[in-house]
Formats: C-alpha cells, sequence, structure tokens
C-alpha cells in the first residue's frame, strides 16, 4: 500500500510537514506544492533526504518553488501539476497536508 | 519628582503611528495584499507608518518572485512605491531570516534588518499595531 503525501504548508507556520514525516512510509511518495514549497530550506528536509536514500521519492511542483524565488536541491525531482494526476493513479491513497 | 501618572503619559506621547505587522507568506494567502491596501492607504493620508516583517512574512520581501507563474497578480511590485506614500520605516526580524536561510538582499531599498529585541523595540514606539 503506497500513499501520496500532497504537502502544501510551509513548516516554519505549522507543523503539517512534521505529521507527514511521522507517518511517512518506506513505499510513499511527497509531493511540496504551495507554501510547502518553503519546506525545502527547514531542517526537517534534510532528515527526509537521508531517509529516502531508501525508496521514498520527494517531489515539488517546479512553478510553485520558482514563482517563490526558492532555490531547489538535486534530491528532489521537479513535477508539474499533470504529472501529479498521474501520482494519484499510482498510489493507493492520497493524504493532503493543509 | 514626577508622579507615575505623568510617567505613563509621556511614555503614551512618545508612542505614534501605526505599525504594520506581516506574518505570511505572499501567495497562499490575501493577508499580504490586504496588508499592503492598508499601508498605502494610510499613506495617502499622510499617516505615519511602518512596516514589520516577521516568520513566514520576510517572504514578501525576497527577490525574483514572480507571482503570475502560480496565476496570481504580483502585489509584491508595489512594495516599491512605498517612497511614494512616504512609507520609509521598513523592519524585517533577523531570527527570522536566518531560520529560513535567506540572506539580506530584497526587491526594495532601505530595509532595516534588526535583531528580536531591537525588532520588538521598533513596534513598541508605534501607538497601534495591525497583524496580517
Amino acid at each position: 500500500m503506497s500513499t501520496l503525501h500532497l504537502v502544501r504548508k510551509s513548516a516554519f507556520t505549522t507543523n503539517d510537514f512534521a505529521q507527514c514525516l511521522s507517518v511517512l512510509d518506506q513505499q510513499d511518495s511527497v509531493v511540496l506544492m504551495d507554501d510547502g514549497c518553503y519546506n525545502l530550506k527547514h531542517p526537517l528536509m534534510d532528515s527526509l533526504i537521508k531517509r529516502s536514500e531508501s525508496t521514498i521519492s520527494i517531489n515539488v511542483i517546479s512553478n510553485h518553488a520558482k514563482a517563490r524565488a526558492i532555490e531547489t536541491l538535486a534530491a528532489i525531482q521537479h513535477i508539474e501539476m499533470n504529472d501529479v494526476v498521474e501520482l494519484t493513479f499510482t498510489h493507493n491513497k492520497v493524504i493532503t497536508w493543509q | 519628582m514626577v508622579s507615575s501618572d505623568t510617567q505613563v503619559e509621556n511614555n503614551l506621547s512618545q508612542e505614534s503611528g501605526l505599525a504594520i505587522i506581516n506574518s505570511k507568506a505572499p501567495f497562499s494567502s490575501d493577508f499580504g495584499k490586504d496588508a499592503l491596501d492598508v499601508a498605502l492607504i494610510f499613506g495617502s493620508f499622510e499617516q505615519k507608518v511602518s512596516l514589520f516583517f516577521q516568520g513566514d512574512g520576510v517572504y514578501q520581501l525576497i527577490g525574483h518572485q514572480d507571482g503570475t507563474l502560480v496565476s496570481i497578480k504580483d502585489y509584491l511590485k508595489t512594495f516599491s512605491a512605498f517612497e511614494f506614500y512616504d512609507i520609509e520605516d521598513i523592519y524585517v526580524c533577523q531570527q527570522s531570516l536566518v531560520n529560513r536561510q535567506l540572506d539580506e538582499s530584497f526587491h526594495i531599498d532601505n530595509v532595516n534588518v534588526l535583531a528580536s529585541l531591537e525588532f520588538g523595540l521598533a513596534i513598541n514606539r508605534h501607538q497601534h499595531v495591525l497583524r496580517f
């Protein structure tokens, strides 16, 4: 069973991202969108990247990060909104963190 | 010997103008735009306005942003009109920048970066405070 996690809030203001990480499973995927893009610069991101050496895929909506002038990291895949639709089909469940 | 009542009065009279605290990131809510509207309205009536940026609000000042990519009319560009409205006191919380790994390069000039203590003191110099 795999879950798609849509992270839409800044971890600097809410603890939604921390809650997401606490339930994250090996075969899950994370998508950073809207203010969730700010999490790229949050200390929690480092811990996620270290974990994701395994199988967790981390993605960011490139337009959302670019609009906010956030530099993205090499370990993270850049996707578009229509790729999110694809991801909803390849995962069993979707959780939106907002 | 000054009575305590007079001292309180003196302190109050030193407080003047409106402080607007911005605490939200620019594109996912209307708070930033609303704060800007209030600031410009007070400015056009020649009321003293100071702007404070704290927490995720500091993202409003970061350069090279482009709201059109997420279908938002980019109100941040209007920040460059502050000097025409005589809004000259703009303060940013240094700790908020450090936490977010942001450097002190902003898309407008004459921004004062203050450590937490001075930031608080600067807010307290104002008679009224609105937080967005």
